[in-house]
């Protein structure tokens, strides 16, 4: 089943300042959707509202079916455009993926967790020599590709990606347009932030974030 | 000295010792990992003001430690959920505070409080009532610690990452926190307010420099936490020095050691 995304009403203030006001629009399910729009215009604020780290003064956001009806919230692969991952931290990328996977507490074998983390890894294009070598011991473009995994661990039905053309080099960009063809033929909605949907490959909608959201017309690419 | 071995007294010490250096140790993993070094020694130092306001009141001493200690960990937590105070700031007035009401409190009381005990400890005098408190007290620490293993790793390496993959980030941190403060209460008696501090810090700290994977920087901590205790008891009865002072002394040399030993194979 594929997921959209319902901002209702949303407004947001930071430090003094109306980041939103009164914001209403839908993320289809199952299609690309841009968030594109000049920096400090909302549109990390509304994935942060996404992703419950940032709770709005009014207005909020539901998941909804193909048919528009509300559903729980889904498990949500996100991107980030800067993580807080202790660049000391002392994990390795299947260590990562796997606890981000299933980080409930609890004793026992999480081999079907460890089993999805592997998969998302080598679908991430990262070499499997490097994935018990600590994230601080990886490049930075190696270190974004587990971060890549991790959003595309376990297949979640929605992916959010904040600004994946900075936070990727080249080679990385390539692959994530790749395994987002996959996962839109999967169904999988797949909302992003970017400042050149080109990069992206294009989107099937996009909304300009200004203050408020509006929607423009959109460029698919190849 | 090898009769020394021989004395019930000892073979307390030894217990609690190895008790308090594995919950220590453990527990250190994470300080070292979120950078709660301050705020150990901050739990432990208020536990100070606690006691002193506990006996005060006819309370049990105890019961002053943990209510102080759980003070500054709810302070601490709070801290950094809202806006404004950071974490460092609000453990520092807690702390502060807690000493400072102590002291007074001191003043007031009629009977003998053994102010340099409870600063230094002595792990040589522990009575079974209080390796029992100790253990009663390390096995749900330890287990709680086992439980969240995966929650708390994951917050404690990339909080947003936990956030988004619904772990309860603030949830975790007062978790620690909470840990922290009790296992400073049932090891003050055994080793001291300084001791405790030294033991939260100095392990994950030493571990630190030699490993950069989660299990050995885990048991690491752990080992050197007990060869800290254990190696700093047989050091006060070779050199006849106050026990604490050995095992905090031969904790900076591992640490020390493990640093410069490090440096040179990087």
């Amino acid at each position: 089943m594929s997921i959209g995304v319902r901002f209702d009403g949303v407004t947001v203030s930071l430090g003094g300042r109306r980041v939103l006001d009164a914001a209403s629009f839908t993320v289809p399910p199952g299609l690309r959707t841009a968030l594109v729009g000049p920096n400090g215009g909302g549109k990390t604020t509304l994935v942060r509202m996404l992703l419950e780290v940032l709770a709005p003064e009014a207005g909020g956001v539901a998941f909804v079916d193909g048919a528009g009806r509300e559903v729980a919230r889904p498990r949500i692969g996100y991107l980030s455009q800067r993580s807080t991952l202790s660049a000391r931290a002392p994990v390795t990328g299947l260590d990562l993926v796997g606890l981000s996977l299933d980080p409930r507490p609890g004793f026992g074998g999480r081999s079907a967790a460890e089993r999805d983390a592997r998969e998302a890894l080598e679908r991430a294009g990262l070499a499997p020599e490097l994935w018990d070598r600590p994230v601080g011991k990886l490049s930075a473009g190696q270190r974004q590709r587990v971060l890549l995994a991790r959003a595309l661990a376990g297949r979640p039905p929605l992916l959010v990606l904040d600004e994946p053309d900075t936070a990727l080099d080249a080679e990385g960009l390539r692959t994530l347009r790749r395994v987002m063809a996959e996962e839109l033929e999967a169904g999988t909605t797949i909302l992003f932030v970017s400042h050149d949907t080109d990069s992206m490959g294009g989107a099937d909608v996009v909304f300009r974030v200004d203050g408020g959201v509006t929607e423009e017309p959109a460029e698919s690419g190849p | 000295m090898t009769e020394f071995l021989a004395f019930p007294f000892f073979h307390r010490a030894l217990a609690a010792g190895t008790v308090a250096a594995v919950l220590c140790g453990a527990l250190s993993f994470f300080v070292v990992l979120r950078r709660l070094a301050f705020a150990g020694s901050g739990v432990a130092h208020a536990a100070f003001g606690g006691v002193a306001l506990a006996t005060l009141f006819g309370l049990p001493p105890g019961l002053g430690a943990l209510v102080a200690g759980l003070l500054v960990a709810g302070a601490a937590a709070r801290a950094s959920d809202a806006s404004g105070i950071s974490e460092d700031a609000a453990i520092g007035v807690a702390t502060v505070a807690a000493m400072a009401a102590g002291v007074v409190a001191l003043g007031f009381v009629r009977t003998n409080v053994d102010l340099f005990g409870l600063m230094f400890g002595n792990i040589l005098t522990v009575a079974p009532v209080d390796l029992a408190l100790l253990v009663a007290a390390a096995v749900p620490v330890l287990a709680a610690l086992a439980l969240f293993f995966r929650p708390l790793l994951l917050a404690s390496v990339d909080e947003d990452g936990a956030r988004t993959a619904g772990v309860n980030v603030g949830a975790m941190r007062l978790l620690v926190l909470v840990l922290i403060s009790v296992t400073v209460v049932v090891a003050l008696k055994v080793v001291g307010i300084l001791l405790v501090s030294a033991l939260l810090v100095l392990p994950g700290a030493t571990a630190r420099t030699l490993f950069n994977r989660w299990p050995g920087l885990l048991f690491g901590s752990i080992a050197a936490a007990l060869a800290m205790v254990l190696g700093g008891l047989l050091l006060s009865v070779v050199l006849d020095i106050a026990p604490g002072a050995a095992i905090i002394l031969l904790g900076v040399a591992l640490f020390s050691a493990a640093s410069i030993g490090s440096r040179r194979r990087d």
